[in-house]
């Protein structure tokens, strides 16, 4: 596990628990990609999750949906996550273990306008998200920085 | 046109099933393999008719509850019939009827060996399976040339761009642009680099070959874990000594792997437990999951999606080992494998 360091752990646990109290959505969450050379990525961070599992996830760069804004680092938006084009042969961890079945994902920049972890929301019960939800997202993202 | 009857005859002579023609109780002309019944078997023409009369009759019968059954006036009359065999088992035949002429009272009678229809769908089975296993391997290289084109080559294709840009950062002298950008290749190339060594684990394992079976296990088991957040636990118990051959080991490895990636993604488990344990000459390998179950008995058959139960258990027994899968809706599924070992 990566030793994060405090502050910035304490920003992202304040990130998600403002996003999920303020916005509708039913599940938030925070992953980062460790800085040792593996890269991995683990969901760190989250509001509204209905177990523990996420902790085990252990995702890499293009692998579920923050390996994929990771890579990309391009805003996701997904209304039918069960029927994704991902879905049969990348694992989604994320929603499986949360049900979510739609989610939007962006990536979370440092100083130096390199990527270093998603900031997702989403639904299990179907609500559409949007770009406009996206752009909420960036919102509370650069309130925190 | 007389050559064409030459073939009809050729073909009625030497079809597989014993063919019979009568005119009301007299027999007017049968194939090769209806002289080969009578000549080996005694089978007695006359017997048959009787047979078949009977049915005939009882279907005409006003006290049959099927009288007028629209269903049955339009199927074929066909009568199981056993034939005995001196000190052997009695052939299985199933006599159809089929009326020729109405007017003249003229039908025929087909023996059509039971054996022989069996033996054809397990022909067609076997048919269905090849297929499965092609289109298996087509998908696994369709999907290997996916991955090469997606993740690989597009890593190294954006270091490429990556060291475009330094050049330019370099050129002007912006050492802040070139830290910034050796970072961005350096990150690019590690996860290039991760994408490399999971997919040759995907191909072959090389952990199987150079420490065994259980450390492949745990390794497959740590893999999946972080894959879909589902907790593996693997247990195993007195198998470090044990001298597997290759295909037993590989055999084993695939069932755990195809086991636990259906319980991922389609039983919606909890938890999946794999029990590898060593016996006196045995080496059972279990797989148990809490998730949704599924009703095997619809499963074991063709339809579309299960054949990798059926593949799972043709691999295991053409290594002479015994493979099952207990499942009910609801609680959870236990796939075993077991194989003897010397």
């Amino acid at each position: 596990m990566r030793n994060g360091n405090l502050a910035q752990d304490n920003l992202y646990h304040h990130l998600v628990q403002t996003v999920y109290q303020q916005e509708p959505f039913e599940f938030v969450g925070v992953a980062l990609q460790e800085t040792t050379s593996w890269r991995k990525i683990r969901w760190r961070f989250a509001a509204g999750n209905t177990n523990q599992r996420f902790r085990k996830i252990v995702l890499r760069s293009g692998i579920g949906i923050a390996g994929l804004v990771i890579r990309t680092g391009e805003p996701f938006i997904e209304n039918d996550l069960a029927h994704h084009h991902y879905a049969g042969d990348t694992y989604q961890p994320i929603t499986l273990v949360e049900h979510l079945t739609s989610a939007v994902a962006v990536p979370i920049f440092d100083a130096d306008q390199l990527i270093i972890g998603v900031l997702l929301a989403g639904y299990r019960h179907h609500q559409p998200v949007t770009v406009h939800s996206g752009h909420v997202l960036q919102k509370y993202l650069q309130h925190c920085q | 046109m007389l050559e064409a009857v030459s073939w009809v005859e050729k073909n009625f002579n030497e079809a597989p099933d014993a063919i019979f023609i009568f005119r009301d109780d007299q027999l007017l002309i049968s194939n090769h393999a209806a002289h080969a019944l009578q000549a080996d078997y005694g089978l007695r023409p006359a017997y048959i008719i009787k047979l078949m009369q009977n049915v005939v009759k009882q279907r005409q019968s006003q006290t049959d509850d099927c009288f007028n059954c629209t269903v049955l006036d339009q199927a074929k009359t066909v009568i199981p019939f056993n034939l005995p065999v001196k000190g052997g088992q009695p052939l299985a035949f199933s006599l159809v009827y089929t009326d020729l002429d109405h007017e003249q009272h003229v039908y025929s009678l087909t023996l059509k060996s039971n054996d022989l229809l069996q033996r054809m769908d397990q022909l067609a089975q076997q048919r269905k399976l090849v297929q499965y296993v092609n289109r298996a391997h087509e998908n696994e290289r369709k999907r290997l040339s996916q991955d090469l084109h997606d993740s690989i080559a597009q890593g190294v294709y954006s270091s490429i761009m990556g060291i475009r840009h330094l050049e330019t950062a370099a050129a002007k002298a912006d050492t802040a642009a070139f830290d910034h950008q050796t970072k961005l290749i350096e990150n690019q190339l590690y996860a290039t680099l991760r994408d490399i060594k999971g997919m040759a684990l995907d191909i072959r394992p090389a952990v199987l070959d150079s420490f065994g079976l259980s450390a492949a296990l745990k390794a497959l088991a740590k893999r999946l874990e972080e894959n879909s957040g589902i907790g593996i636990t693997v247990l195993t118990h007195d198998t470090d000594q044990l001298k597997l051959s290759e295909d037993v080991q590989t055999v084993l490895y695939r069932i755990a792997q195809e086991a636990i990636t259906n319980a991922i993604k389609h039983a919606q488990a909890n938890e999946i437990n794999l029990l590898l344990v060593a016996h006196e000459h045995e080496i059972s390998l279990e797989i148990i999951d809490d998730g949704t179950g599924f009703d095997v008995n619809q499963h074991v058959s063709f339809n579309g999606h299960s054949l990798g139960l059926l593949n799972m258990n043709e691999r295991v027994k053409s290594l002479h080992g015994t493979f099952q899968i207990k499942s009910t809706v609801g609680s959870g599924t236990r796939v075993t494998a077991t194989f003897p070992v010397a």
